[in-house]
């Protein structure tokens, strides 16, 4: 059939001067673009028949017809796609940031110190987990729990937003996902130090480089929340001007960070709180991101699942990311039911723990920027929180839903009617 | 509930209580948001000066005060539940405040909560169960008997408009101006039962029979049925006024339950006569009018057989009541009303002109959050 078309499209060339030589191999954006609908497809169905939430569905997508398994999306195209996942982890990352309340925090002391335990407990176990179980060295046992210490602010957001979920363990976990990322971004600075003390015989690089990184992320997120609030001032509240300045801002936020390697996601997590805590007026307070936000999931779940390393998969490394995943869930449920809130019943206390547990797109992200750092030691010391990171891309979501709906707090009946958003 | 009605339980005349329907707003947005079980689980109720209870949606809270003599008790229970509240509501990261009805918030989005009354509802009225997520101020005047208290239901008709000019403070809904200064009684009047008590309901005794046919007829289970503006609550031994929408602040609250008060005593001790069949006839009219104009509405006199205003009709109740005031110990709170009156200070008004400073819906109720939670002067709205 293919050789058939071929001639005859061969045969055509001499006459019709306009034609292009024959396609042997799909335009990567035009395979990328069918990618995003059967991401989509795959979603709704079990969406609607295993009510899974859309997630699970997206990164399945990504990861039968990535490099892994079928291929239709090849490790180059999967590099041309990063920009985007960037930009859409990036702005899901401002999303969380903006939600980190800090006046919450200071009504309600108890909170800041259950997350600090949480993440705490969750850090020292991990990384006891990685360095005496595993075999890990200090440094890259540090990295991997300054990894797997953040929860999935993506899957923990869109989950809130497709159950329509209103309350108490929504809210809290909302939070305590912002503030476990943002001491996750802390630690992994003091982290990119210790693997530069570990590996480079140059102690200027341990210093300069967390140096670098957290200062340039934050000398960006304040200028570009500042920019957004500028600009936003000038526009009426809540509308499509405003959604457009803060959506512009993010992208040359992104642009910015890539331009003098900071991590995308800590710039735009930044520039999110920022803007939250500068934003004294309520000048861009009630902008949303646009209903867009289902389509950046997509994007980013599907490359997500595209970008894990299945092929590498083995029991042992299986095993391991189970027991690293177990150690952090113990971790967590300590953290969060023993660590105080008085004013939350236990067993919703319980289920905020439950729907902190989604690890995913930011530590797959985080692994691969210090894997780039150091690949021959990186690559096969990261592979455990990658793995994790991986299994719980399915699992994660499920989690997440169930902490709000045991909770009642979902709206099943009108997410399940309205479809997506 | 059984729904019998045995016995008017009789409370000392002129005593009060007062339930408040408050909103419980996100800190993020300032839209509704459901958080009415959270918040009560987590809450140590201070009994000694009454109670925080669920409504009907998770989206609201209401509070009562305990029955009270004068209107000094009213003012503390109503501070005391206010700080409760206020400072339950800031450790969840919630907000609560007054006001007849939310500006913008989606009515499907809202949730009924847990409870078998609650869920009644809901199966009876469908979506106006959700609808119905409007706030309101219930005012009780203690009666000596079921006659004076379906007396007093007929006598207190004929100022429904007043208390509705002075509380109204639901001007917006979905999001628009309705042009009313309270829309919220709309929402109220699509119930069956909702309006003025029958004319022919003129003693206790009627009144059982009436409600006995109502059963009888499947029309009605118990009290909480009849939706009316005024009417006789017999297990509390009082009268309830349920037209006023919560103020902005609990200072104006307590106003109103000392114009209440006042009033009754006014009516009782100068025993007006009063013809239940001719104040009908024009009371859904006047009622129409302080909905939609406030203050500015016009009343038409059944008696007089004329044209009257609200606002020239609520300044000579408040002069006519001033001694019982002054007895009652309300002289203030009757002061500030007649400023109130004098300048149209209402929540309307207050609600009309923030959203005309700050031009945004959202901007309006975090203004209204901030207005409940700290201590007002008495002519705030």
């Amino acid at each position: 059939m293919l050789n058939w078309l071929r001639s005859v499209w061969e045969e055509q060339q001499e006459r019709l001067i306009f034609l292009p030589p024959f396609p042997d191999q799909a335009d990567p954006l035009a395979l990328f673009s069918l990618l995003l609908v059967s991401g989509l497809i795959i979603g709704e169905v079990l969406h609607r028949s295993l009510r899974l939430p859309r997630i699970v569905g997206y990164v399945l997508s990504g990861t039968l017809f990535g490099p892994s398994f079928f291929g239709w999306i090849t490790v180059e195209s999967l590099a041309v796609t990063r920009p985007l996942a960037d930009t859409s982890l990036g702005l899901l990352l401002l999303e969380i940031g903006r939600r980190l309340d800090l006046r919450w925090l200071h009504r309600n002391p108890g909170l800041l110190r259950t997350a600090a335990i949480e993440a705490s407990l969750s850090f020292i176990a991990v990384y006891a987990y990685s360095c005496l179980l595993v075999g890990l060295s200090p440094a890259w046992g540090g990295a991997a729990a300054a990894i797997t210490m953040a929860s999935a602010p993506a899957v923990v957001l869109l989950t809130a937003e497709e159950t329509r979920a209103q309350g108490q363990v929504a809210s809290r976990t909302i939070l305590y996902t912002s503030l476990n990322c943002a001491l996750s971004f802390v630690v992994f600075t003091v982290v990119l130090g210790l693997i530069h003390a570990e590996h480079s015989d140059d102690w200027l690089n341990a210093w300069v480089h967390p140096l670098w990184v957290s200062l340039g992320s934050l000398v960006v997120a304040i200028l570009t929340a500042g920019l957004c609030l500028l600009i936003g001032g000038l526009l009426p509240k809540k509308s499509l001007a405003q959604v457009f300045v803060l959506v512009a801002v993010a992208l040359l936020a992104v642009g910015i960070a890539r331009m003098i390697a900071v991590p995308v996601f800590l710039c735009l997590f930044l520039m999110g709180a920022a803007i939250a805590f500068l934003d004294r007026g309520k000048i861009l307070a009630y902008t949303e991101l646009p209903q867009g936000h289902w389509l950046l999931a997509i994007v980013l779940f599907v490359i997500t699942g595209a970008s894990l390393p299945w092929r590498d998969f083995t029991l042992l490394a299986g095993l391991q990311a189970l027991g690293l995943l177990l150690v952090r869930a113990a971790a967590k449920l300590a953290g969060v039911f023993y660590g105080g809130g008085a004013d939350l019943e236990r067993s919703k206390r319980l289920l905020v723990a439950l729907g902190i547990l989604p690890l995913s797109s930011t530590a797959v992200f985080m692994t691969m920027e210090l894997a780039a750092l150091y690949p021959e030691f990186g690559r096969p010391a990261l592979a455990l929180p990658l793995f994790a990171a991986a299994l719980m891309e399915f699992v994660g979501p499920v989690l997440c839903k169930l902490a709000f709906v045991k909770a009642g707090e979902t709206d099943e009946e009108r997410s399940r009617n309205g479809g997506i958003g | 509930m059984s729904g019998a009605i045995e016995t008017f339980a009789p409370s000392g005349v002129l005593t009060l209580g007062v339930e408040l329907e408050l909103q419980l707003i996100s800190n993020r947005d300032f839209d509704l948001t459901r958080a009415a079980s959270d918040l009560l689980a987590g809450l140590r109720n201070d009994a000694e000066h009454g109670e925080v209870k669920l409504e009907i949606t998770e989206s609201m809270i209401e509070i009562n005060t305990r029955p009270r003599s004068d209107i000094a008790g009213i003012r503390e229970d109503l501070a005391v539940l206010r700080e409760l509240l206020v400072y339950q509501c800031a450790k969840q990261n919630v907000a609560v405040c007054g006001g007849g009805s939310h500006p913008f918030h989606h009515w499907p989005e809202r949730r009924i909560c847990p409870g078998e009354r609650f869920e009644q509802i809901h199966a009876r009225y469908g979506y106006l169960a959700k609808q119905f997520t409007v706030f309101g101020q219930h005012i009780h005047i203690g009666c000596q008997s079921g006659d004076q208290a379906i007396w007093l239901t007929h006598a207190l008709q004929r100022y429904v408009p007043h208390f509705i000019a002075l509380s109204a403070s639901s001007p917006f809904q979905n999001g628009t101006d309705t042009a009313f200064a309270s829309s919220r009684l709309s929402a109220v009047s699509a119930f069956p039962l909702s309006g003025q008590a029958p004319a022919a309901v003129t003693s206790w005794d009627l009144f059982l029979a009436y409600f006995e046919m109502l059963k009888d007829c499947g029309v009605a289970e118990s009290i909480k049925d009849l939706y009316w503006d005024i009417r006789p609550k017999p297990e509390y031994g009082t009268v309830e006024i349920r037209v006023c929408d919560t103020p902005l602040t609990i200072e104006r609250a307590a106003g109103l339950a000392a114009f209440a008060q006042c009033l009754a005593s006014h009516l009782l001790r100068v025993e007006p006569t009063i013809d239940p069949q001719l104040q009908e006839l024009v009371a859904r009219f006047n009622k129409f009018q302080a909905c939609r104009y406030g203050f500015d509405g016009v009343l038409a006199d059944p008696y007089l057989r004329t044209r009257v205003s609200l606002r020239d009709d609520l300044m000579l109740t408040l002069t006519a009541i001033d001694e019982d005031a002054d007895h009652l110990g309300c002289r203030s709170e009757i002061a500030a009303l007649k400023e109130a009156v004098r300048h149209s200070l209402n929540g309307a008004h207050w609600l009309r002109e923030e959203f005309r400073k700050l031009g945004g819906y959202n901007d309006v109720v975090h203004s209204a959050v901030a207005l409940f939670a700290r201590p007002s002067s008495p002519t705030s709205p």
